[in-house]
Parts: C-alpha cells; structure tokens; sequence
C-alpha cells in the first residue's frame, strides 16, 4: 500500500457524521485495493506519481478570490472556495431543495444515504477514498414533475497548496427538468477529488455540464455517474484540458427501459499535458440508447487517454449504442491511447464503435481557401472546427458563448503547425 | 479580364478539358450551358485550381496574370470566385468567421485596413438580408445542414461579401423555386457594373430570364462548340443538345 493511500486510510477514521455506516463500507473495500500501477489495467496510460508525492492536506479557511459569472447564464450560482461553500445567494425555486452535505437534515439524510455510492461502480479506488473522505459538497433533490429553468452551477476553486474531497448528490423526481454545471478551473498547486452521483427517476431530463479546467500542477481525478431510470435522459458536455494528473470516470447505468444518454466529450491538451478519460456505459435493461461523440485535439507532447467502454447486458435487447472517439493530433510527440470496450451479450442490438485519428477534410480545406483563406488559417479553422462542432451542439448557449473563447485561446497558444499540413 | 486559349485538363488520368478557349471582358455576362458530364464544374475547378485537377496543355489569365501559376488563396485574393455547384458543409467553422477570415484577406490584398468586427457584422448582415437568410445563418456551420436553396443563397452571400471581379455561378439556380431564384439573380444583377463579370453555368433558359447574358455558350465533352447571343439559349431550351452528336459527325468529317 502506498504511503498517500495510507494516510487517506487514517485520516478517514477521523471523519465521523451521517455517513459513517456508508464510509466504512468504502474503507472495508479500501483496504483490499491495490495502488495503481503501470500495470494496473484501468490506470495503464496515467501516472499517479504526481498524486503519490502530496501531503494530504484541507484548508481551515477559505481563500481570497472572486469566482467570474457566466454572461446571459443566469445561474444558481454554488461555489466551493478550497472546499468551503459559499451559501446560496439566490432564492430557489419551488421544486428545488439544494443543503450542504454536512448539514442534510433528517429528512435529506433519509434518501441521501441509500443514494451515496449507489451508482457510483465501486471499482474506482479514488472514488472510494471520495466516499471516506468528501467533507464538503451538495445535496440536490428535484422534486416530481419540476421544471427548472435556472442552471446549478457548481464551482471549485482551490487557492491554496491543499486537497479537497468533493462530493454532489442529485435526485430528480419523476418528470423533472434540471441542468446542473460541474466546473472546477485554476493553476493553483492542488489536488482536486470531485465526485458526483445523479438519479434520474422515470421521465426525468438532466442537462449536465462537466468542465474540467484545472492546470499545470493543479491535480484531479473525479468521477460523474447517472443512473437512468425508464425513459429519463442525460445531456452531457463534457470538456477536459490537462495537467499533471487529470482524470474523469462517467458512468451512465441504464436502469429503466427507454432511458436515453448523449454525451459529448472535447479535450484540448497542450505542453505535457495529461487528460484521462474513461466512460462506461451500462445497458443493463433493454430499448435504451447511447449516443456518445469524444473528440479531441492534443498537441505538444500531451497525451490523451480515452478508454469507452460499452456492456450491454443479457437481456438489454433493442439497445442502440454508438460511441465514436475522434482525435487530432497536432505533432509527432503528442500522444493519444484510446481503446474501445464493447462487451455484447444480448442479440438483439445495434451498436457502433469507433476510434480514429482525425483526417483532415480536403474539399473543405478546398473550400475555404478557394475564398481567398490562406491555407495555414483554414487549417487552424478546420482543426479548431473539429471539437467547436460539439460546442455548437452544447444545449446552452450562454455556455457555449462562454467556453469557446477560452478554446480558442488555448488553441492559439498551442503548436500551430499541424503535422499533416 | 478571363482569358482562356485551348485548356486541357485531367482528372485521374481521364481527359475532361480538351482544348477549351473562352475570353470574358470587364463587364461581361457570359452563360455556359451544356449536357452533364461536359465538363462545366470542372472549368470552375480547374481555374480555382482544385487539388486533383491537372491541366495539360493551354493557359489561363486573369487580368494579364497566369492564373494557373497562382495558389488556390491567390487565385480568390486576385478577384476570382466560384459559387460551388455543391457547397461545402463546414461543422465548428462558422460561417461569419469564414467570411470575415475572407473579407480580411481580400481588403489586405487591395491593401485596405481590415474591417473592424463591428462594420463586418453589418456588412454581413445587410449580405445575408439581401439574399433572404435568416441572421441566424451567419452563426452557424458554414453550409450546416443548409437546404439545397440555402446553401445556394449562402454562395451568393459571399460573393456580395467579397466583391471578386470574376464570378464562375455554377448551376446556382439548380433547385430553386422561383423566388429563391430571383434572389440569387437580383444578387447578380446588384454586383454587375461595368468592371465585373460573370461566367453564368446553368441548364435553364429561366435563370437567363433575370440574369441577361451578354453571350451563351455551348460546352459539349470538354470544349466550347457553340457560341452566340442570348437567344442561343433560347434555342437550346427548345431542342436540347440532341443536335450535339451530329454537330460532332460533323465536325469529325470536316477535319477528316
Ligand atoms: N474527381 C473525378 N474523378 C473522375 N472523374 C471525374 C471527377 N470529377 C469529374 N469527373 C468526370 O468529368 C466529367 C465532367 O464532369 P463535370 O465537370 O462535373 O461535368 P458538368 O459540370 O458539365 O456536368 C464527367 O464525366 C465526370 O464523371
Ligand atoms: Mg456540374
């Protein structure tokens, strides 16, 4: 056992609060995981090392620092500053309940506690420290049949040299309408464990946003995992930049027949950047869909990890599956590893799955030059174009509007010399 | 303006262009017609300078200069413009970054200052207005899931936007209702003045309607085999290119 595993061990002994019976269950698993390693299949491609050399650490009080809004967003607005909330400043609509994880009353802590790692897969180990550790985090719960219009937007922002163990709780009801914004930013030196669950009843929808744009030596690993009753749906985004350990685990278990998962994954890595992405969607029942694109774009000496894992279960017959992994790399050092997972044992399915690196399209490379566009421009168009389409598809405009600045700055900056040009 | 002396061209090793010459002064509205397969897009390619396309044999200028010489941004930069026979769609690239990376590089080559983003935007605006789309248009992928009509109209925006000084329309009246060809025809008839010409590819008498040729061509397995006023065209529509085949045996005896 490593000695960072070790002292995670011991400090959760000290975490004592509504959680307990749950916590423990997570540190009885704890004990008999391994570290990863190169040769642990889940983390072949990505090191801990930078995670293994940290104290760890939390921050009594809050730093300095003003967390920007979105414009035209019009959000909840929920922000964790080094791991302490910062209260709801708006009122909340009818419908919705939103309670700090420390301070779930009885009435909260009655369905949150069945609900805490429940579609969370055990198999992550850092999910399982999550489960002993998380001190700081929410509990959604969105009534039956409530519409609300207003995004939650969860920030965190680390300021200080210190590690904060995140989670999120969500339930929407039967026929509820939400859309919740996951986003964590910054350069600070830091460790970032962010977990999330979500339940979505029959006919529930959620619009999920997961933004993954912590930097340099500001570490990460975290977790958003869905559970889909019949006929409910996820709309998720999901954008990743990378730094020295940055890894996200989705899990989507379709739980109720008809239930439906688009996610859409963009990554932009520059410099030595990691970004680690593993999916895994469970089609545990039958006539359910998956619709999930990931592109990504890794220049420099980056590397992207991409592992998407599709299981189809017995009798999940009439699925409809399709996950597709495109990737530009910008020079020869830049590296990407993506595998895809299929696992079918129904008969009755459709499912395609595909992982390429990106060509480049010539007619439009044609197209726009023919307009008098130098060909080194269109090239940056086209390449930034690949991932931009899936921000053209982001159900939220204001979001959109938001995000694809920041893209295209950091594309800017990157090599711009395609090695296909 | 367009000068063409006997161009050859290929296409994988297949000959398309065998020797066609055509010139277009300052001005002038020139309409290619001709059966499918003739070689009409492959013109509008060959001059743009479309990868894969090989010219053999003959030259092409453009004001005085080579423009087979020229790479395809210079070509565009020099003033020539292509509405495509199908255009492009561009997912992520939208189409007023396009067309702004296009009106910049067209003002730098005349040696104006860029426009500032706001002037662009309603230059944009008022193109996009003129040919009838939706605003909304400018925002979203070049050509995105744009009807045959729109992308058409979408053509005919830039080159409002771009000023060339010699348009190649091909076929841009192809799948339009009347109305969305008067668009593209009154976009035409705006741009005509005494400097810019038009090389007008189309199958219907009907767009000729709007848009009067100053000559009407016939292009029939790579060359031009007939030419003569507007009211070629009209005999066209009224017999269609049966005639070709002995027009051919003709010719075939006569350099017998
Ligand atoms: N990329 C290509 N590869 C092979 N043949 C081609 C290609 N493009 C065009 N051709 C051939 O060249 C001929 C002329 O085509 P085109 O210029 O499109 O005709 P038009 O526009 O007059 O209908 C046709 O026989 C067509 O099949
Ligand atoms: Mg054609």
């Amino acid at each position: 056992m490593s000695a960072w595993l070790a002292n995670a061990i011991e400090k959760s002994h000290s975490v004592n609060d509504w959680l307990t019976a749950k916590r423990q269950g997570a540190l009885a698993l704890l004990q008999e995981k391994n570290w990863p390693g190169r040769k642990t299949e889940d983390w072949k491609y990505t090191s801990v090392r930078a995670l293994e050399k940290r104290a760890i650490s939390s921050a009594a009080n809050a730093g300095e620092v003003n967390v920007a809004t979105i414009a035209g967003l019009e959000a909840i607005e929920l922000h964790f500053i080094d791991g302490h909330f910062q209260g709801v400043k708006q009122s909340l609509p009818e419908g919705l309940s939103i309670v700090e994880l420390s301070k779930a009353d009885a009435e909260v802590q009655a369905w949150a506690v069945e609900a805490f790692s429940a579609c969370k897969p055990k198999k992550h180990l850092f999910g399982l420290i999550n489960d002993t550790l998380a001190d700081n985090g929410l509990v959604i719960d969105v009534a039956e049949g409530a519409d609300i219009k207003q995004p939650m937007r969860i920030v965190n922002e680390i300021t200080q040299d210190i590690d904060v163990q995140h989670r999120v709780l969500v339930r929407l009801g039967e026929g509820a309408k939400a859309t919740v914004i996951e986003q964590a930013g910054g350069t600070q030196e830091s460790y970032f464990s962010g977990f999330a669950e979500y339940f979505l009843a029959e006919k529930a929808a959620l619009e999920h946003y997961r933004f993954c744009l912590r930097t340099g030596k500001a570490l990460s690993i975290g977790g958003s995992h869905f559970e889909l009753k019949s006929n409910a749906q996820i709309n998720s985004t999901l954008v990743g930049f990378g730094s020295e350990l940055s890894r996200l685990d989705v899990d989507v278990m379709h739980r109720g027949e008809g239930a439906h998962a688009k996610i859409n994954a963009v990554y932009l890595l520059d410099s030595g950047e990691i970004f680690d992405l593993h999916s895994c969607i469970e089609h545990e029942i039958g006539h359910c869909t998956t619709d999930e694109t990931v592109r990504g774009i890794v220049g420099d000496k980056a590397t992207a990890t991409f592992n998407g894992r599709i299981h189809i279960h017995r009798d999940a017959q009439k699925t409809l599956a399709e996950l597709s992994n495109k990737n530009l790399l910008l020079t020869d050092n830049a590296q990407i590893n993506t595998k895809p997972e299929l696992e079918i044992y129904a008969d009755d399915v459709r499912c395609a799955h595909g992982a390429t690196v990106a060509e480049l399209d010539k007619s439009a490379l044609y197209y726009l030059t023919s307009r008098g566009v130098s060909k080194s421009q269109a090239l940056v168009m086209l390449n930034f174009g690949f991932i931009n389409a899936l921000v053209d598809e982001m159900p939220n405009s204001a979001l959109a509007e938001w995000l694809r600045p920041q893209l295209q700055e950091r594309f800017a900056k990157m090599n711009q010399e395609p090695a296909q040009a | 303006m367009l000068k063409i002396r006997n161009l050859k061209a290929k296409v994988e090793d297949k000959e398309i262009l065998k020797g066609l010459s055509l010139e277009v002064k300052p001005g002038e509205v020139h309409a290619i017609m001709g059966p499918n397969g003739a070689g009409k897009s492959t013109l509008g390619y060959v001059l743009t300078g479309r990868d894969g396309y090989e010219v053999t044999d003959g030259d092409a200028t453009l004001n005085g200069e080579d423009l087979l010489e020229l790479e395809i941004e210079e070509r565009a930069r020099a003033g020539l413009f292509l509405a495509f026979q199908y255009p492009v769609e561009i997912p992520g690239v939208s189409n007023l970054e396009f067309m702004k990376a296009a009106v910049d590089a067209a003002r730098e080559e005349r040696g104006e200052d860029a426009l500032s983003s706001a002037d662009f935007l309603k230059a944009a605006k008022a193109a996009c207005k003129q040919v009838n789309l939706p605003l909304d248009f400018l925002k979203r992928g070049v050509n995105e899931g744009f009807s045959g009509g729109e992308k058409k109209r979408n053509e005919i925006m830039q080159m409002l936007l771009l000023q060339p000084k010699l348009c190649i329309l091909d076929e841009s009246d192809s799948g339009l209702d009347i109305d969305a060809l008067k668009v593209v025809a009154e976009g035409v008839n705006s741009q005509r003045d005494d400097q810019r010409s038009f090389i007008v590819v189309t199958h219907y008498q009907r767009l000729l309607d709007y848009i009067k040729p100053d000559f009407v061509h016939v292009l029939s397995d790579g060359k031009i085999v007939k030419s003569g006023d507007a009211s070629l065209a009209h005999e066209l529509e009224a017999e269609g290119y049966a005639w070709l085949e002995t027009y051919d045996r003709q010719a075939e005896e006569e350099t017998a």
